[in-house]
């Protein structure tokens, strides 16, 4: 089958939905790869890259809707600037689209393409499962715009986010608030802890609190008995009495920080305001928020979509094109996303794709199938997961531990009753051996302990040189052997000259093997 | 030389050997150490040979020369990572001798003992050659499992239970006929029968200790080796060869002990030769999607971290990939990396094995650490590393009470931010079980050989 990718038409878009490196994977998959010219020139790629890379570059965006059995693409199909057309016209039956689609926004374009015949799959769509994680193209956006976020915003503040003692005078570290701990907001945090300032931030959902520290940052605590996991990881709205507990929560920290970074959002629904105009006139001059939800509404009610408002001497950044932006890392996180997809959508390998309905991850994804609707997916019935994976529970399982505390008596039983058998035993000896075993026997017993307490000094590096040392020193038994070779027996002296060769390699192999690897271990 | 002389030499060769094992408590010291027990060992020889206990000077001579030379042959020769091998040889040598000497001193019509004396000297005599016929052939069958000669996987003869126990009844009646029976010369066969029984009981106990077992095994074969010299001179009347023995066996016990400890196996039941291994107890099995990262994403992963550590196991000694490793930690350290090396207690085939690999590749030893002091450390490390290890850092030890290895200390690497696991493939490690570490979300599986692996990221530093 053929990939077509053409470049896209949306204003302010700089991404691209392959880059060289992804187009070499799809063409491992068997796929064969069309460009529209100059589609990845904003993003840093040019069209002798990807020829160089075995894809066909065409000049007509036509003809790459055409000839296409798959098209790639960024955002949903749009209307071109220049050559009069809207893309969703070009779309043909039996052909798939795969982009950033939002299904829930878009119903007309649903409807478009069922119409059409075609088949249109919603990267936007993809179920936040570990198994999609690869897929995911919403979390490895909203990775690069948080970091970006984090940049804008020191960008348009006046002073170091670091703090800093100099000659000239202390700098305090700024102080961020990052509100919402998904992906962005996770990435905001790494971003803005690095670059030396002190992070806070709140989430409605009490599991990510772990994740937040893990980060080095702070978790606000609000103390309200609601929680706020909805399912599939994201948030759910939440009641009037809760959201009016957060809004003083903010307006307290509205006065404090320099930073707010705001990426509160509710699938499907518009972005609760959490940041009033009171609360943005109480920040500290030269403050700044950077919205990241400007394009559902924005969580700053003074947000305006795509600019950069300044309020009194706070700049309020509704910038909704963080990821193009950032097109070169963003083309390639996305285009690697998409390179996953194809993957998942052709299993053999071999250039063709199967819609494969049982598969949870595409069904969800599938929008339009064959001219029918598909969106929503029928709803499965949740486990409990959350937005990154299984929350591992490092708690040792009761069974485990409490396994300890019995076996501590029963050892205590057990070392007395060894202790009385032991003193039985040798007093049973000293009552039918002979006085010259017996003063053999002490020389015994006392050996054992002298060992016992050497030995448990020695470091476990050297254990092996240990063994080695023993093995030499246990080669005294030659001694034994050399005693035997008085004897007037031929037999015993043949028996006895075997132990002494034998013995003889046991003492000089030992230690000279051990003094061989002693030499070995050295400090810095 | 007068026997006084003789005997003080005697005491002041005990006290070196105890020092030599002292020395061993740091690595500054352990050089030294040896040369004291080396010193000891030669005054000890002289002493006998010169004090005319011994005789026939040309042939002992002309024996200690060969063997001593086959010895500083094979200790300059053998690699370091057949180090548990020649252990188990060595070990075979002893408990050889401790038979030869035990049989020879039998028939030695210049021994004479009478009553009590002799019941006594026969009960000694016979231990040692029990003794010493097990810790033969054990060592040898130990050594052919290192060695790969036989297979590592257990050799579980049905109702081998039973077999043992009437070996071990049979070699008390043999006994109490041969000490019963006073010192008649046929008395030989009853002794050699039980040689004969002992070794094959030697073999069998071996066997049916699997591969992973083996540090356990060869530490307690260490152990007797010492209990046979122990027996062995007190057939002779000889402290100094009780001192020794006592000493070997107490140092092997121990190490058994910190070995079973170690893999959470109880001392007794692998002592009684398989008696109480576990019988194969079903653990979870795991599925999952694993991530995998080629060697230049190692490459780069390595180079972002602060903080590295880097658990050695068995398969990096087999992919001898010791030096490569070493190379590569000397680069990241160079670049201002903080990288050290865990050690897990059964790391490798042989109590310190992997020290002493690490040591041969010239890690410098205070980068290298025991799982006690470096366990703590883990959840604030970047990037962990686990070269052919797999058992020594399964969560299901911790995790899971119905694992076989549930119980079992392990290195807790999944606490770091990130683990990247070298392995050749996705197969289970000794205990058969499946480690969830591999399916875990911050844990990268390097596929392939653990040397070429380990080139490739060097390159890519």
């Amino acid at each position: 089958m053929r990939i077509c990718v053409p470049k896209e038409v949306a204003t302010n878009e700089n991404r691209v939905a392959a880059t060289p490196n992804s187009a070499l994977s799809l063409q491992q998959l068997g796929f064969e790869v069309w460009i529209e010219s100059d589609a990845g020139r904003a993003a840093g790629f040019l069209d002798e890259a990807y020829a160089q890379a075995g894809v066909t570059v065409m000049g007509d965006p036509r003809k790459i809707w055409d000839e296409a059995d798959i098209v790639l693409k960024v955002r949903a199909p749009d209307r071109h600037p220049s050559a009069g057309f809207h893309e969703a016209e070009l779309i043909r039956s039996g052909q798939t689209l795969v982009g950033f689609l939002w299904p829930a926004q878009n119903p007309d374009l649903l409807e478009q393409l069922a119409r059409r015949g075609a088949n249109a799959l919603a990267i936007d769509a993809v179920p936040r499962i570990s198994r999609a994680q690869k897929l995911d193209a919403l979390s490895s956006m909203a990775n690069i715009a948080g970091y970006r976020a984090v940049i804008e915003a020191a960008h348009h503040f006046g002073r170091l986010f670091t703090g800093q003692v100099t000659a000239a005078g202390k700098v305090a570290p700024a102080k961020v608030l990052v509100i919402g701990a998904g992906v962005a907001g996770l990435a905001a945090i790494g971003t803005a802890g690095s670059m030396g300032a002190i992070v806070r931030a709140f989430d409605t959902r009490p599991d990510v609190k772990e994740q937040v520290k893990s980060m080095g940052a702070e978790f606000l605590l609000l103390d309200f008995d609601e929680e706020g996991s909805g399912t599939g990881g994201y948030a759910k709205v939440m009641s009037d009495e809760f959201v009016q507990a957060e809004m003083e929560l903010f307006r307290a920290q509205a006065r404090e920080v320099d930073i707010i970074i705001t990426t509160a959002l509710i699938p499907g629904k518009p972005a609760p305001e959490l940041i009033t105009s009171d609360m943005v006139r109480s920040m500290r001059p030269g403050s700044v928020i950077v919205d990241l939800a400007a394009e559902q509404g924005g969580n700053c009610s003074l947000t305006q979509p795509d600019k950069v408002v300044t309020d009194g001497a706070v700049h309020i950044i509704g910038y909704t094109d963080l990821p193009s932006r950032m097109a070169a890392q963003s083309s390639e996180m996305y285009a690697n996303n998409l390179r996953h997809l194809l993957a998942e959508l052709c299993p053999e390998g071999n250039g063709q794709i199967s819609l494969n309905m049982e598969n949870e991850v595409i069904r969800a994804m599938t929008i339009v199938r064959e001219g029918e609707i598909t969106w929503p997916p029928p709803i499965k019935t949740e486990l409990s997961t959350t937005d990154s994976g299984d929350a591992l529970d490092t708690t040792i399982p009761k069974s485990i531990v409490t396994e300890q505390k019995p076996n501590t008596r029963q050892r205590a039983v057990t070392t007395l009753i060894g202790m009385s058998i032991g003193i039985l035993a040798i007093l049973g000896l000293g009552a039918v051996a002979p006085a010259s075993f017996m003063a053999h026997f002490i020389v015994f017993v006392l050996a054992i302990f002298v060992g016992w307490q050497v030995v448990w000094n020695v470091t476990p590096a050297l254990h092996t040189p240990l063994m080695s040392v023993t093995n030499a020193i246990s080669g005294i038994i030659v001694i034994g052997a050399l005693l035997q070779t008085t004897s007037p027996s031929f037999l015993v002296l043949g028996l006895a000259a075997v132990s002494v060769f034998i013995a003889s390699i046991n003492v000089s192999g030992g230690f000279l093997v051990t003094q061989r690897m002693l030499r070995m271990f050295s400090k810095e | 030389m007068p026997d006084g002389i003789i005997l003080s030499v005697y005491i002041i060769a005990s006290v070196l050997f105890i020092l030599s094992l002292g020395g061993l408590s740091h690595p500054e010291s352990a050089r030294r150490g040896n040369v004291f027990g080396m010193a000891g060992m030669a005054i000890a020889i002289v002493a006998t040979i010169f004090g005319r206990q011994a005789g026939h000077y040309p042939i002992i001579i002309s024996m200690m020369a060969v063997g001593g030379a086959i010895g500083a042959a094979v200790a300059q020769r053998v690699q370091m990572t057949a180090m548990p091998q020649l252990v188990a040889l060595l070990h075979s040598l002893v408990g050889l001798a401790a038979v030869l000497i035990g049989v020879a001193n039998y028939l030695d019509p210049a021994v004479d003992h009478q009553g009590v004396d002799q019941t006594i000297h026969e009960v000694e005599i016979f231990l040692g050659v029990l003794i010493g016929a097990v810790t033969f052939t054990g060592s040898v069958a130990a050594f052919g499992k290192l060695q790969g000669l036989i297979s590592s996987t257990p050799m579980l003869i049905p109702g081998r239970h039973l077999i043992n126990i009437v070996i071990g009844v049979v070699c008390i009646v043999l006994g109490y006929q041969f000490i019963s029976a006073g010192h008649a010369p046929d008395q030989l066969i009853p002794l050699l029968v039980m040689a004969a029984l002992a070794m094959i009981f030697g073999l069998h106990m071996v066997f049916a200790i699997g591969g992973a077992d083996m540090p356990v095994v060869i530490s307690m074969l260490n152990s007797y080796s010492g209990w046979a010299a122990a027996a062995t001179g007190f057939m002779l009347s000889n402290d100094l060869l009780i001192v020794t023995g006592a000493l070997v066996g107490s140092s092997g016990a121990i190490l058994s002990y910190i070995m079973c400890r170690a893999m959470n196996r109880r001392f007794v039941a692998v002592i009684l030769g398989g008696f109480g291994t576990a019988g194969g107890k079903t653990a979870a099995t795991h599925q999952g999607e694993v991530n995998v990262l080629t060697e230049s994403e190692t490459a780069s992963l390595l180079q972002s971290s602060k903080s590295v550590v880097v658990v050695p196991g068995y398969g990096m000694a087999v992919a001898h990939a010791q030096h490569s490793v070493s190379d590569m930690m000397k680069t990241l350290r160079a670049n201002g990396v903080t990288a050290r090396f865990a050690i897990h207690p059964v790391a490798g085939r042989m109590p310190g094995h992997m020290n002493v690999l690490l040591a041969e590749a010239k890690v410098p030893y205070d980068i290298v650490l025991e799982m006690d002091e470096i366990n703590k450390d883990l959840p604030s490390t970047d990037v962990v590393l686990v070269i052919g290890a797999n058992d020594i850092v399964n969560p299901s030890a911790q995790e899971e009470p119905e694992s076989p290895i549930a119980g079992m200390p392990v290195l807790e690497v999944w606490k770091a931010s990130t683990v990247v696991v070298l392995k050749r493939s996705m197969a289970t490690g000794y205990a058969g079980v499946d480690n969830p570490l591999f399916y875990r979300d911050n844990t990268c599986m390097l596929f392939g050989d653990a040397k070429n692996s380990i080139d490739e990221v060097l390159k890519s530093l």
